[in-house]
């Protein structure tokens, strides 16, 4: 009598057998760092409750990948796009639809000469070397979704800018779901290879076609050598049930400067893990990130800093707003190494909660191991000033749409440090739309 | 206009106004005087529905409307402005838009289109004109950084651009100087009209020679003590409250 095997079945595996079918064309070394990725996260997991960064996330709805991987995309009709900052002129356009490359949708022509923005085919057929980059990071051993997503990634965008290289227009690459992603699992990837002395925007835009659920796995990883400037902004804008596990990844060498600004609106349980290592002496790295949970959402932002050399300075400011029944988290871990000296840190998180429902966890942590360091962290969560209400109510101002002049007034500074106008004013719209209140209040200045 | 009867309120479970009696009638001009901690902002803030002070008994009569049942915009909608005795600062909201979200909201409860950007605008400077208020502060954010004075201005600039029935106004004059009285008193007088009333809260005999009131009312210890003409401020800037206060134990 046969036997039958005792393993565990491993419920991603078949997925992952068959997205390797149509990645044949793959180079073998690339095909091993999915093997070892998805090796990994079958070591690590999802994570539960035991492990301290999760704590807060209930993952089960996720579990057992019930979200099977998406092997083909939907339609995507042009009005989507088209809202999607898809009329705005003055851009390098990537549009992917359920994590496959829309070439049809992109705009890429008139590239300047030492910058490519590709997918991975393309990058693949053009020998990019910045290629030899993806899925190398170590930290896949450690982090279960960056694992997963080295793992299942498919259509790559690949930004690679050679030596003092400086685009003159931002890259956008717009993350569109259909409704052929309902129940799946989709893992977009970006990798961003900036060599000496260049300098680009890239945008990333999270949107979605359907109200069903589906898991959005994306991850970002950029790689700044020296003198490099870098600004990446994040909207997630996922639909009402989605789930948005992203990871972001940056690691700076001397003088580079990284600035993250992120926007999150979206999704059901979004969560944004962001990583920076500065390696280089003279690096700069500055986060600013705002989020808008409504009733029903969660929403959370992992931050790891990381001072691994002299004369690196880091600025991180997240402000968060909550309606209805929702939760936040806002976790940001400084840590500065050994010899660190003359790190300059600072780290903020700002709260509003507009309902007695809201819930924000606000966790800003310093891991010093050096002694001349400048060092600061702040926390605040707060309801709306009563006698400003009264004063406006006071004046004729309906109780909502004073809740939402003054929220505007908490979030609107965020909108300062987005220097693309375009991109400002999307963003502005949507916060606009976001808030309480009625029409009055949309025409905000 | 405006109708108060037996009102009682208390602030955090203690009584601050014990049993006002009031009524305001359109075109006239009244003015409260009293001392310390009588209760006259309380009255304000009453008025305008403020939801700190609770009414214990009495009604308040608004055009024959009962002022309980409104929410404090719904007041304001009706035709009540409250011109603060501290003003609010609101950081990151600019004056201008402020008072253009305040003028539509209030016009789109009447039923009136609401004004665009340039009517706005040609009423907003009109009136920054008659209170001699710069077009810097319109652009700043409400009351933030303002002085004393610049807030009691703004105040007024504000009832004039929403033009009021009934304008409640909580010691518009206090941290004046000479020439902002002035200016202050002028624009509430340009505001006088015989369809208008008025509720000036004062310390002072001096508001009052700048703006005649039509009736005077000493309050003392949450209740109107004793009601007269503008003789009556005059015969309290020589005696003080000490007389009254006897009477109102
Ligand atoms: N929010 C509050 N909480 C507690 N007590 C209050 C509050 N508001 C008013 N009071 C109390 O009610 C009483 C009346 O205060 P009110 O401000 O009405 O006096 P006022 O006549 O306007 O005085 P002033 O001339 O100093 O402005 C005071 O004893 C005051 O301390
Ligand atoms: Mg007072």
């Amino acid at each position: 009598m046969e036997q039958v095997a005792s393993e565990p079945k491993n419920p991603y595996r078949d997925d992952f057998l068959v997205g390797l079918r149509s990645r044949r064309n793959e180079p073998v070394w690339l095909l091993e760092r999915r093997q070892a990725a998805l090796a990994a996260f079958e070591r690590l997991g999802l994570p539960g409750k035991r492990w301290e960064a999760w704590r807060n996330l209930d993952l089960t709805p996720i579990a057992d990948n019930r979200f099977p991987l998406l092997h083909t995309w939907g339609e995507i009709d042009d009005a989507t796009v088209e809202a999607a900052l898809g009329d705005v002129p003055d851009v390098y356009r990537m549009v992917f639809v359920d994590g496959f490359f829309s070439a049809r949708h992109s705009a890429l022509e008139g590239l300047p000469s030492g910058a490519a923005v590709l997918s991975l085919d393309e990058a693949m057929d053009a020998e990019n070397p910045a290629l030899e980059r993806l899925g190398q990071a170590e930290r896949t051993q450690q982090e279960p979704f960056l694992a997963l997503n080295t793992a299942f990634m498919g259509d790559v965008a690949l930004i690679h800018l050679g030596k003092g290289v400086v685009l003159d227009k931002p890259v956008v690459i717009v993350n569109l779901m259909s409704t052929k992603a309902e129940g799946r699992g989709v893992y977009p990837r970006t990798l961003v290879v900036a060599e000496e002395g260049a300098q680009a925007s890239v945008v990333e835009l999270f949107r979605s076609n359907t109200a069903d659920a589906y898991l959005n796995v994306p991850v970002t990883e950029f790689y700044l050598d020296a003198n490099a400037h870098i600004s990446n902004y994040r909207v997630q804008e996922e639909g009402g049930e989605a789930f948005h596990l992203a990871t972001v990844l940056a690691r700076l060498e001397r003088d580079a400067t990284f600035t993250l600004h992120t926007l999150a609106v979206g999704g059901k349980t979004a969560r944004t893990d962001i990583h920076v290592d500065l390696e280089g002496k003279g690096a700069e790295a500055e986060l600013d990130g705002l989020y808008l949970a409504g009733d029903g959402q969660y929403v959370d932002h992992h931050t790891w800093v990381h001072h691994n050399t002299e004369h690196c300075n880091s600025r991180q400011r997240f402000k968060g707003v909550l309606d209805g029944k929702s939760e936040t988290v806002f976790d940001g871990l400084v840590r500065v190494a050994p010899g660190a000296q003359k790190t300059d840190a600072r780290q903020e998180n700002r709260n509003l909660v507009l309902s007695p429902r809201g819930l924000a966890h606000s966790n800003p942590r310093l891991e010093i191991h050096a002694d001349d360091v400048k060092c600061s962290h702040g926390s605040t969560t707060g309801e709306l000033d009563r006698e400003a209400l009264f004063y406006m109510r006071a004046r004729g101002i309906g109780e909502r749409d004073a809740q939402a002049l003054l929220t505007f007034a908490f979030v609107n500074e965020m909108l300062d440090t987005v220097r693309l106008e375009a991109l400002k004013e999307y963003e502005r719209e949507l916060i606009l739309r976001w808030l309480p209140g009625d029409e009055t209040v949309r025409e905000i200045q | 206009m405006l109708q108060i009867k037996n009102l009682h309120a208390t602030v955090e479970g203690e009584e601050i106004l014990r049993g006002i009696d009031l009524e305001i009638k359109p075109g006239e001009v009244h003015a409260i005087m009293g001392p310390n901690g009588s209760g006259k902002s309380t009255l304000s803030k009453v008025l305008a529905g403020n939801e700190g002070y609770e009414v214990t008994a009495g009604e308040i009569l608004f055009e024959g409307k009962d002022l309980m049942e409104l929410e404090p915009e719904d007041r304001a909608r009706e035709g009540i402005f409250l011109g603060f005795q501290y003003p609010t600062e609101i950081p990151g909201v600019s004056n201008t838009y402020f008072l253009k979200a305040a003028v539509n909201a209030i016009r789109k409860y009447r039923g009136q289109d609401e004004l665009d950007a340039m009517e706005f605008l040609k009423l907003v400077k009109e009136r920054a004109k008659l209170l001699k208020l710069e077009d810097q502060l319109l652009n700043r954010p409400v009351n933030e950084g303002f002085s004393g004075g610049e807030k009691k201005r703004n105040e007024i600039f504000q009832m004039a651009v929403l033009e009021p029935k009934l304008a409640v106004l909580d010691e518009i004059d206090s941290g004046l100087d000479i020439d902002a009285l002035k200016v202050v008193s002028d624009g509430v007088n340009a505001m006088r009209s015989a369809d208008r009333g008025f509720l000036l809260i004062t310390h002072y005999q001096r508001l009052l020679n700048y703006i005649q009131p039509d009736y005077v009312h000493v309050l003392v210890n949450g209740k109107i003590v004793k009601s007269g003409g503008k003789e009556l401020a005059e015969e309290l800037e020589k005696s003080g409250y000490a007389l009254f206060e006897e009477n109102a134990a």
